[in-house]
């Protein structure tokens, strides 16, 4: 545990030293507090279209920042040569492939609860009311989410050559996953066989990423989702993490350095 | 560099060929960076304003879509009853397991707006008439909400006029400026004024125009806020001959019929000297 | 004695799939056994097999067949690489690292606890000259820093065997003066070094004994003063002897 910590490490350096993250940020506060100084009709109790931006662009940059930086790891360590006195010490690639994928996870989270915070100060601000919980579950249930998109960027780049192809497959997949997914079984349904069993093939294999986007329920002041529907969700992003996190270390193992 | 120059002078002949031929419109900024274009965002923004007024509970274009017209008259405030819009299902029984555990984390409750939160979709109605100024209906509906619900009919009346100053001659306009004369500023006088204007623009339209069923549906909500107005004044012999001009309109001309009997009655009780002559 | 490393018939093969399968042997059945204690050069022309061999003994690749120990452990096991450090000859690290926290992190897959680290991190950085740069960005360093920062994350777990690849690769004559020093020092301490090389003048001044490998084949093995008596003058023209190089004669 030791290595893979000491791995993970390494990663949470690399995110705060290098310029996406502080973009980002400064790109999404730039953009929230602009929008906050608008008043429509003078009416300064507007708030759930800012909540709408915030929570859009935190959601798009913690996409970004995670697919981007998980991206990067295995094909940096080979193409920097950094892999070779990493796997001259006792470390096993299984190590270094849960090394890669906690560090960035837990990257990943670190600069969501930075953008969580922001959220919760600006909207606070206006809305004079802090509902901690249920930013707390959002955020969690986004983590979870970005988790799984952690481990399908890894193995995705045990799979492509490019980091370029790998992001731009990996944000077509999952953006498209988020804004398709739950319809696909509608979509199945309009189309004849033998489509239709592809499309509902499809539907049951991939990590259903839309329950963890509870974005509207923070913005139209929705209750809380039950605490254990969340924790049941979180164990679905738990065993597809698990399961990318497997085909990934099949697939590094043979690769050669 | 080439990108640049062919981007600068899009820009700048759009805008001088605008200017040549509608001065009103050439204003918009919008207009100048997307053209047509700007079109879809502004009906995109209206719908976003349905979907706040809905708490997020709305449907996709996958979903269930022939209850959306008179869902989105809610909207509108064209409901006459705000329970039976409500118990409208856009998405129907869950299909698999999948579909049943996302309904967890999803919104699944029509409601709609109320109690001043109506003022949620304002920004998105303020958007789309930014986008597209002759789309009329984001004027009316974010003019009807503030004077109703947030009792701000200042804001409604500015945004009624910007709408006006887009849109000259739009009778949809005159006759929610005309209620909101009357029932927020109780200036009879001036909402009647506003309403034979919205008559007369209405009037100058083609024949076409005026056959469709929404155009007949405005001219006869003008000519019974007429008939009130002149009821509420004594007026029993105006507030008739607008009724009758309004009966053919109406989806409902039973209930026209019943006011004008009503009118008939009142008029005959009055006495003699009160009856002022149709104008 | 026990040998520290040691390889059976070591065959690495590497295939590449094109039109048709092409099979390029790397190593044909290497022997090569290493005691404790010594300085072992291995030397050989480029494209020998010398890499071949340090990444199959680091477990980079598997061989095609036959078998590597180290400390008795088969190399497939990452248990053997507890006790060596391994230098490569390109020596690229983590650029936005400091110096001190590569050998930090480094030190902690080693498990060394937090006060021994520390400890080991300032001899180390005291051993190869970078204590004044040790909190400064790797990306900032010189080859030469690079060199000896990679020099000092091999020492950091205070190895009983040094596997070095080219260590005086890039390094002015005063750095490899630095290196051979260094490698001097290990051997009075015990330690085993084993390092392949170009620069024959330093192996025959530190190595006790060589192995000589061309075309994946061991051509010769013994104490340097022995092959120099066998072949030649001195280890260079020993090599070119060994290796069967054969001057073009001039017109």
């Amino acid at each position: 545990m030791n290595t893979i910590w000491a791995l993970a490490g390494v990663v949470i350096k690399e995110l705060y030293r290098r310029k996406d993250f502080y973009v980002l940020f400064v790109l999404t506060a730039v953009i929230t507090i602009a929008a906050g100084m608008v008043h429509f009709f003078n009416d300064p109790q507007i708030v759930n279209y800012l909540k709408a931006v915030c929570v859009l662009l935190i959601s798009i940059s913690a996409l970004i920042i995670t697919i981007v930086m998980a991206a990067r790891q295995l094909p940096a360590e080979r193409e920097s040569r950094t892999i070779f006195p990493l796997l001259a010490k006792p470390v096993t690639r299984a190590q270094v492939i849960l090394g890669k994928f906690f560090g960035c996870w837990l990257a990943s989270g670190i600069a969501l609860l930075f953008f969580y915070f922001f959220f919760a100060v600006v909207i606070g601000t206006h809305e004079q009311s802090w509902p901690i919980l249920n930013y707390l579950q959002s955020f969690w249930l986004q983590w979870a989410m970005l988790g799984v998109v952690t481990a399908m960027v890894l193995l995705g780049s045990v799979i492509f050559t490019a980091p370029s192809s790998n992001v731009t497959i990996c944000f077509i997949v999952i953006v498209g996953i988020l804004l398709l997914g739950r319809h696909l079984n509608v979509v199945a349904l309009h189309h004849s066989e033998p489509l239709r069993g592809v499309i509902y093939t499809i539907y049951f294999l991939i990590p259903h990423l839309e329950w963890f986007d509870v974005r509207d329920r923070l913005t139209y002041n929705w209750p809380l989702a039950p605490w254990m529907d969340c924790m049941l969700a979180t164990l679905y992003a738990a065993a597809y993490a698990g399961l990318f996190l497997l085909l990934t270390w099949l697939g590094f193992r043979r690769k050669s350095l | 560099m080439l990108l640049a120059v062919c981007f600068t002078l899009a820009t700048s002949l759009q805008l001088r060929e605008a200017k040549r031929n509608n001065p009103i419109q050439s204003n918009n900024v919008f207009k100048l960076l997307l053209g047509e274009g700007r079109r879809l965002f502004a009906h995109e923004f209206y719908v976003m304003a349905d979907v706040y007024f809905h708490s997020g509970y709305y449907p996709s274009i996958f979903d269930k879509q022939e209850n959306q017209p008179a869902v989105m008259a809610a909207v509108r405030g064209e409901s006459d009853n705000d329970e039976d819009t409500t118990n409208v299902d856009f998405f129907g029984a869950p299909k698999d397991w999948i579909d049943t555990f996302g309904w967890k984390f999803r919104l699944d409750q029509h409601t709609h707006l109320s109690n001043g939160e109506e003022r949620e979709i304002l920004p998105w109605l303020q958007l789309a008439a930014d986008m597209d100024p002759q789309m009329v209906q984001t004027y009316t509906v974010a003019a009807f909400w503030l004077r109703t619900s947030l009792h701000n009919p200042k804001e409604a009346e500015a945004f009624l006029r910007e709408g006006l100053r887009n849109n000259p001659d739009n009778c949809e306009i005159l006759f929610e400026l005309g209620r909101l004369y009357n029932e927020d500023y109780h200036d009879a006088n001036r909402a009647r004024n506003v309403w034979l204007a919205a008559l007369r623009y209405w009037r100058a339209q083609s024949d076409d125009a005026q056959k469709s069923v929404e155009n007949k549906r405005l001219c006869d909500a003008i000519l019974v806020d007429l008939a009130n107005l002149e009821e509420n004044a004594g007026n029993w012999l105006q507030a008739i001959e607008y009724f009758k001009m309004a009966k053919p309109m109406s989806p409902n001309p039973d209930a026209i019929q019943k006011r004008i009997d009503e009118a008939r009655q009142k008029l005959a009780e009055q006495p003699p000297a009160i009856n002022t002559p149709p104008h | 004695m026990d040998a520290i490393l040691r390889t059976e018939n070591l065959c690495v093969e590497y295939r590449t799939h094109g039109l048709r399968l092409e099979i390029t042997p790397a190593l044909k059945e290497l022997n090569l056994s290493v005691r404790a204690g010594e300085v072992f050069g291995f030397l050989g022309p480029n494209g020998a097999g010398k890499t071949t061999t340090i990444n199959v003994l680091l477990g980079f690749i598997p061989p095609t067949s036959g078998t590597a120990y180290l400390f008795g452990i088969d190399v497939r096991q990452p248990i053997a690489r507890q006790r060596i450090g391994y230098l490569p000859e390109m020596t690229y690290y983590y650029k936005f690292l400091t110096g001190e926290e590569l050998l930090r992190f480094y030190a902690k897959i080693f498990g060394l606890p937090r006060l021994e680290a520390d400890k080991r991190i300032d001899e180390v950085l005291k051993l190869v000259e970078l204590e004044q740069a040790r909190k400064h960005f790797i990306k900032t360093y010189s080859k030469g820093m690079q060199q000896r920062v990679g020099l000092a994350q091999a020492l950091i777990n205070d190895p009983d065997l040094l596997i070095l690849d080219e260590p005086t690769s890039g390094l002015d004559p005063l750095g490899r003066m630095k290196v051979r020093e260094i490698i001097q020092r290990l051997k009075n301490e015990g330690k085993t070094v084993f390092f392949s090389s170009h620069e024959l003048g330093e192996v025959e001044t530190v190595c006790d004994r060589v192995a000589i490998i061309d075309q994946g084949g061991l051509k010769a093995v013994g104490r340097v003063s022995d092959l120099v008596a066998r072949h030649g003058t001195n280890l260079e023209k020993a090599f070119l002897d060994i290796i069967g190089y054969q001057p073009q004669s001039t017109p």
